[in-house]
């Protein structure tokens, strides 16, 4: 019997590299496809970001958020009404905004002093733009083991979260509170509960379709456990589940279902007033993503080992912002081939429209990167 | 069920898809209806085939019959002699020995071929199965003479096989009125289905479009090697529908990038001249091999010791090199206008004559051994989709449909 849910919503876009043909190596060329990024941003920002925020708004829905640093400049240099959105949603106190890195990067698993730099980039723009220091942190795509939750609690974060993978929960029901390694507060996702909103809210040939708020709430009640945490990327209200699916009514109708269930919103750094149902240690490298839920979405195919480790050798070099920008996780996860079942999803995502396409162009980016900044 | 095709050739005897669509079909369908193919009686047959085989021997006795080919002049000479038809062009396969039947060319031997079908055909059947033009004649008139239905199969049409070029109207002709007659088409691609909507004016109600499928023994055929060959290859007849040029033209783009890189034109054809000419030309000729004629054999080899196979067809229906390459596990550049790329997705695919980013794809290819292995390993299970009994279970709907008008999904 569930009385309590925590929202988190990963709120992410790349600056998206434009499509580099050979002949624009050593020319200095810039890098980023600035029309598709205005373009997808733009189209986000309206249809998802503003909208969904004035919801959780105006039905006091509480909710986590972590927003990366290459969403908030785009936010910033196309409609910063996003950040107006955001900012007067956190000062009402129903939010909370948690860390991550700065550029939604990899640093995670290939270096630990750039992975720390780049969650105190994150660090002091969230600091300057919101002026929150942010207790809770997750990493890139809820990518999470031993080590990182190390690094993370060595930073003074309070609470971090990540996958309920099926090794994890076999073990342990992802609806309580447990702690790291490290000792921070950890929660895990509940991902069946979490993609019935997220993947499956409009899918017509899923066997409870159509979702409604009142089954939601049921469902929640009757799971065991303390707290469902439903972690999903934040456009699925409005952009991967568009308006005309009732995705925003469905949201507006959960406050009400889960009152008449007392059930309640809370925000992760709440969540430590759970009782703490034990150590749990995740040796392999976990993700939220794809079905595997490890890092084959980035690392998965021989395309995209060549790439990161091109992309890892440019480490000195004489322009570490643009490296990082390079770092973007979404820069490999366009040349993912994946397991067939989740080649749908992936090409859902894809500018480029085919992995290997998106290959040629990073290639193409890093050569000129190698040859006009690698020391 | 019994259905009579008309056919053109078949293994060991054959220069093109059609000889290996045929076995393949109907040797799967024989098991559920009785199949008959009727093919011309030329030298290297088997005896046996698995469904039966119905030879056909036909002549020119009867030559003052025949008239009507683009290739004749004002006086009644004919121009084209066999070698040029677009229908005949050496694939460096084994080519059916038409010499000892004395045709002035090779329309006129369709003529007889068609004429011969006629004369000999067994009216106790339930469906005329034709493939392609040269075997169409015989179709229509056997439709309006018996009243027994007619479907047709379109592997490639004039326009495709002369690359725009030139079409014959003779033959366009004919294709023409099969379209128009047949009661059901199927279309090699949604390309060719197009193609005929387009340019035959076909009804789209009755096409129903089956790709292809690929011979089983090509794959798995051992462990791929994605070292660096420094070797691409063009593989087919080395004809304009094909693109050989832009082969030579990207071939050129690249060897400025990577010196020592080789380009094999596996095949022959009626521009193989032209070619080597153009080789020379490009200043390239030590970076270009020419195969000549290529054995079935030799096949597997040549699509195994490439690093990336090209084809720069201008006007391709399906493309079956396209899917025997990739189920070899090796890496496929393909035009947009080659038929079996709308169902491919690990492949490159360009314009025929946009040989900036064909040579692009290569060098990245070559380049980079994680996309080589990433292409090829995923293209090779992507072509495994493509099986003949999935074309002949499909081709069995279309018959059932010719009766019961039912609906096809694809």
């Amino acid at each position: 019997m569930s009385d309590n849910v925590i929202f988190y919503f990963e709120v992410h876009q790349p600056k998206r590299l434009k499509i580099y043909r050979l002949n624009s190596i050593n020319d200095k060329d810039d890098y980023f496809w600035h029309e598709k990024n205005r373009e997808i941003f733009l189209r986000v920002a309206d249809e998802s970001y503003i909208k969904t925020t004035r919801i959780l708004m105006e039905n006091n829905i509480n909710a986590s958020f972590s927003i990366s640093g290459t969403l908030m400049e785009q936010a910033l240099e196309y409609n910063p009404k996003v950040i107006d959105a955001f900012s007067d949603y956190f000062r009402s106190g129903l939010g909370e905004l948690i860390g991550e890195t700065y550029y939604h990067s990899l640093a995670s698993i290939f270096d630990k002093k750039e992975f720390i730099y780049q969650i105190n980039e994150h660090k002091k723009l969230m600091k300057k733009i919101f002026n929150i220091e942010p207790k809770t942190f997750r990493n890139t795509e809820l990518i999470y083991n031993d080590d990182i939750s190390e690094t993370v609690s060595s930073l003074g974060y309070k609470n971090i979260i990540t996958e309920g993978t099926d090794s994890i929960i076999n073990n342990y029901n992802p609806n309580y509170l447990y702690k790291s390694i490290s000792g921070l507060n950890l929660l895990l996702r509940n991902y069946r509960l979490s993609d019935d909103i997220s993947f499956r809210f409009s899918d017509h040939g899923w066997s409870e379709f159509p979702l409604t708020a009142d089954k939601y709430a049921s469902w929640i009640k009757r799971t065991p456990g303390d707290v469902i945490n439903l972690f999903m990327d934040y456009e699925t209200f409005g952009e991967h589940q568009r308006e005309s699916t009732g995705i925003f009514e469905f949201l507006k109708y959960l406050p009400i279902e889960f009152r008449k269930n007392d059930i309640g919103f809370v925000k992760i750094d709440e969540a430590s007033k759970f009782d703490n149902h034990g150590t749990v240690s995740v040796k392999d490298t976990i993700s939220w993503a794809d079905t595997d839920r490890n890092l084959n979405p980035w690392l998965g195919n021989q395309m995209q080992k060549e790439a990161f480790d091109k992309l890892v050798s440019l480490k000195d070099n004489k322009n570490k912002k643009l490296w990082r920008y390079l770092q973007t996780s979404d820069n490999l996860y366009y040349l993912s081939t994946g397991n067939p079942g989740d080649q749908e999803v992936h090409n859902y995502f894809n500018p480029y429209k085919t992995p290997y396409n998106a290959c040629l162009l990073y290639m193409n980016i890093l050569d000129d990167f190698d040859y006009n900044y690698h020391k | 069920m019994r259905v009579s095709v008309i056919g053109w050739e078949l293994p060991p005897v054959f220069s093109g898809g059609l000889g290996v669509h045929t076995i393949n079909i109907f040797s799967i369908l024989n098991r559920m209806i009785d199949v008959t193919v009727y093919v011309p009686d030329v030298d290297g047959l088997y005896d046996k085939y698995p469904f039966n085989v119905k030879k056909i021997r036909f002549n020119t006795e009867s030559l003052s019959e025949y008239s009507g080919t683009a290739g004749q002049t004002k006086n009644g000479e004919i121009e084209n002699k066999p070698d040029e038809n677009s229908y005949y062009k050496n694939s460096g396969i084994k080519n059916i020995n038409f010499n000892n039947f004395n045709f002035k060319d090779f329309n006129e031997m369709i003529y007889y071929y068609n004429k011969g079908v006629v004369d000999c055909f067994d009216k106790n059947t339930d469906i005329i199965h034709c493939h392609d033009w040269i075997t169409f004649s015989a179709g229509i008139e056997l439709k309006k003479k018996y009243g027994i239905p007619l479907v047709i199969t379109i592997h490639s049409t004039e326009i495709d096989r002369s690359g725009n070029f030139f079409p014959q109207k003779y033959i366009m002709d004919i294709e023409k009125e099969a379209i128009k007659i047949a009661d059901k088409i199927i279309a090699v691609s949604d390309y060719t289905r197009n193609m005929i909507i387009d340019n035959y004016n076909a009804d789209a109600k009755k096409i129903y479009v089956i790709y292809n499928g690929v011979n089983p023994n090509l794959i798995d055929s051992g462990y791929r090697d994605y070292s660096l060959h420094k070797n691409i290859l063009y593989f087919g007849r080395v004809t304009t529908q094909k693109g050989p040029k832009f082969f030579l033209e990207t071939a050129k783009k690249v060897v400025k990038y990577f010196p020592g890189v080789k380009f094999v034109v596996a095949g022959t054809g009626d521009l193989i001249y032209d070619m080597k000419k153009l080789a020379v030309e490009s200043k390239i000729e030590d970076n270009v091999i020419f195969t000549g004629f290529v054995s079935l054999n030799d096949k597997i080899k040549y699509f195994r010791d490439t690093d990336v196979f090209v084809l720069p067809a201008v006007s391709e229906p399906f493309g079956i090199s396209v899917i025997e390459a990739m189920s070899m596990g090796t890496p496929a550049i393909i035009s947009n206008t080659t038929g079996v790329g709308e169902a491919l997705y690990n492949v490159f695919k360009c314009d025929f004559y946009d040989t900036d980013l064909m040579a692009e794809y290569i060098i990245g290819l070559l380049k980079y051994k994680g996309l080589r292995e990433t292409m090829g390993t995923n293209g090779q299970i992507e072509a495994k989709r493509f099986t003949w009994e999935n074309a002949a279970i499909k081709t069995m709907y279309v018959y059932k449909s010719v009766f019961s008008g039912g609906d096809y999904e694809r």
